[in-house]
């Protein structure tokens, strides 16, 4: 009997870690659609439910398991119902749900489908069943055709797309490593941007940011060669420009 | 008129209370290309069709950006960044903090960095310097600003100003044959999530721009 | 928005804060004001650390009117203040300063209630130094003008309805040279740092006297 009961315990364990990931799945989701709707488009979100769908699959999977507990032959009934707010439900609920009440408990505690879509899966069933044999092949013929001249339409738009971006390719070249750092390396650390040599103050000595020497060989981007290493006076003027108000202020 | 019944919360308990609750977007995912002159028309091109802001055109801006540090008795200087609309100057100054930027692992599409942005009035530029900040660099960025979803991609020239706070045409130089491509995304802590997107939205420019997370450490190096 | 003064009201002995601001509600309800909420405005000090040469100081103010602006005012020590008004976020780059600027554990606020009569507001705050009470302050808006100079002696006459010969009939010192200008927020805050200082080095003072004579 006790070893049933970690067994379970075990068993509810994994069910739970499993669908905290798919409740996760599920929160970016919902995230994604409060934060980006106008722009969600309708492939993202298939992606999306194609991996809900097999998340599940695999989680029913799990259940059907034969060495593991039958869960369903556990019941789960309620012995009282409030209408009062109940801070520990709300709380392990992440405030979903705040009370047990009259209102929920039905929704929550349903083991059937509601009657109204019963009904209307049995029409379905009902309707599919009465189908003639021939009919059916008659409508898949039909439906073939189409997406097989769907499926011609797109692998030539594909082809055509593809001898274009072929010819693209022959452009050449459009971006540059080199380009990339000393842009980089400008916005960020100000390299080739400074107004003057590095003021180099006794306690704290500003190390020019290469950490090398200025010299010619710094490549086609370094500022013509009397802008770089200024004499001490022309620093101090140049630090009081920075101070002294700018025109456009 | 409903008036506020409430009394009112004193504004570092609200800031403090924001900041437990996720919603101060204090982080910026990063990432960043460059493209020479003679493709950048294809690349503008491309965006168009990509973005969001296609009625209306591209965004263009003229920006001049400074930085300013001070020294404390750490030997890492504290770094804000002034950025001002050239074209329209009755925006506000934007005045930001970057955070050093964190690479990560492989599995991390982006680059990380601690920002805080904040607009204020143009008298912070005196503001600074009488606080004790020094000017360390300027320079001018004009380009066009393109938006999908959250993302934000601007695609930059960057000028060296010849002369000290004259940001007139006349005066400034292109430091490099290319320009500045940036993909990025201003969010609060822990919404890794939107990192992937970027990286999605990267793979659809290349080959023409290669977003990557450039890393900073490698820059200070001299070249090999 | 429209223009603001800022009056003190002397504070009598046996009267605690609360027991003015209770006396002086009256009068403006007497006057058919309608009490809407309640108003705060703080004010943290920040000092430079003695690195960074002549000492500069930083006075930061929240205002409950524009819950969305930081106000920021410093003095460089030599007679020159710079103010920057900024989002909410400012408050969050403070603290990146804090390894330069340190908190002069000063802290001031002022709350009361805040009444609307027709076009005016007016609100009625104790000011709190470090929690104690050490006086009262009497805040005036008319709406409709933003100009100083043109609503001043109306301004005037209002207070002194209610506040009695403690206002004065000289304007402000701080609108002196702003007779003309048009009134922005800050003009607020910068009255309430006018006034802020005033306390601070009232209590400077009485400190020293206690000192002096225990």
């Amino acid at each position: 009997m006790q070893r049933e009961d970690k067994q379970l315990e075990l068993v509810l364990e994994n069910f739970q870690s499993k669908l905290n990931e798919f409740k996760a799945q599920i929160y970016a989701l919902i995230f994604k659609l409060e934060h980006e709707r106008d722009n969600v488009n309708w492939t993202t979100v298939l992606d999306t439910f194609a991996v809900f769908s097999t998340q599940y699959t695999a989680i029913m999977k799990y259940l059907s398991y034969e060495k593991l507990p039958q869960l369903r032959n556990y019941s789960v009934l309620p012995l009282m119902l409030n209408p009062e707010r109940d801070e520990d439900l709300a709380r392990i609920t992440e405030n979903r749900v705040p009370a047990l009440s009259h209102d929920i408990v039905p929704d929550f505690l349903r083991t059937k489908t509601e009657p109204e879509v019963e009904h209307k899966l049995m029409q379905v069933e009902h309707k599919a069943g009465g189908l003639q044999f021939e009919t059916a092949q008659k409508q898949l013929a039909a439906f073939n055709k189409v997406v097989n001249h769907v499926l011609d339409l797109v692998s030539k738009a594909r082809e055509e797309w593809e001898v274009e971006t072929g010819a693209r390719v022959g452009i050449g070249q459009t971006s540059s490593v080199a380009d990339l750092h000393t842009l980089v390396s400008a916005v960020s650390m100000g390299k080739n941007l400074k107004p003057m040599v590095p003021q180099v103050s006794p306690g704290g000595m500003m190390v020019p940011p290469t950490g090398r020497p200025v010299t010619p060989s710094m490549g086609p981007n370094t500022p013509p060669m009397g802008m770089m290493p200024k004499p001490p006076p022309g620093m101090k003027t140049n630090v009081k420009a920075a101070g002294a108000p700018h025109p456009y202020r | 008129m409903e008036a506020i019944k409430e009394a009112p919360i004193p504004a570092m308990d609200s800031l403090t209370s924001a900041m437990k609750n996720n919603i101060v977007p204090n982080q910026e995912y990063l990432l960043q290309g460059s493209v020479l002159d003679s493709a950048v028309e294809v690349l503008l091109h491309r965006l168009r069709g990509l973005c969001d802001n296609v009625d209306s055109g591209p965004e263009t801006f003229h920006d001049h950006e400074m930085c300013f540090s001070i020294r404390s008795v750490t030997p890492q200087p504290l770094t804000l960044r002034v950025r001002r609309a050239i074209d329209y100057l009755d925006m506000p100054y934007q005045l930001r903090y970057i955070g050093q930027p964190e690479l990560g692992d492989k599995s991390r599409p982006t680059i990380l960095r601690n920002s805080i942005d904040v607009a204020t009035t143009p008298t912070i530029v005196d503001f600074l310097t009488e606080m004790g900040f020094r000017m360390d660099f300027e320079y001018i960025l004009r380009g066009y600003m393109f938006r999908k979803g959250r993302m934000k991609i601007t695609v930059s020239k960057i000028f060296k100003m010849m002369v000290v706070g004259k940001p007139a045409p006349e005066s400034v130089d292109p430091i490099s044959q290319s320009y500045l491509v940036e993909l990025s995304v201003l969010a609060p802590s822990n919404q890794d999530a939107i990192a992937e997107d970027m990286r999605v939205f990267a793979e659809q420019l290349k080959p023409l721009v290669h977003l990557e997370k450039v890393d900073y450490k490698r820059l200070t190096q001299p070249p090999l | 928005m429209g223009v603001t003064i800022i009056q003190q009201f002397p504070m009598k002995e046996n009267r605690t804060g609360a027991q003015i601001i209770e006396f002086l509600t009256k009068r403006v309800n007497a006057l058919g004001a309608k009490q809407c909420g309640t108003f705060l405005v703080d004010c943290e000090t920040y000092a430079s650390i003695p690195q960074l040469g002549a000492q500069r100081t930083l006075h930061v103010f929240h205002n409950s009117e524009q819950p969305a602006s930081v106000f920021a005012i410093l003095d460089n020590g030599t007679g020159k203040t710079v103010p920057v008004v900024a989002d909410a976020l400012f408050d969050l780059l403070l603290l990146k300063m804090s390894s330069v600027y340190t908190s002069k554990k000063s802290k001031v606020e002022i709350r009361g209630p805040r009444f609307e009569l027709n076009d005016f507001v007016i609100k009625i705050g104790a000011i709190n130094i470090n929690h104690n009470v050490k006086g009262i302050i009497v805040e005036a808006e008319y709406r409709p003008c933003v100009v100083f100079g043109l609503c001043w002696d109306m301004l005037r006459e209002f207070l002194q309805g209610f506040l009695g010969s403690c206002v004065s009939n000289i304007p402000p010192h701080y609108f002196q040279n702003r007779m003309n200008d048009i009134f922005q927020p800050l003009d607020t805050i910068q009255q309430y740092l006018d006034h802020i200082t005033i306390y601070r080095k009232a209590t400077g003072i009485l400190q020293q006297y206690n000192t002096n004579t225990t």
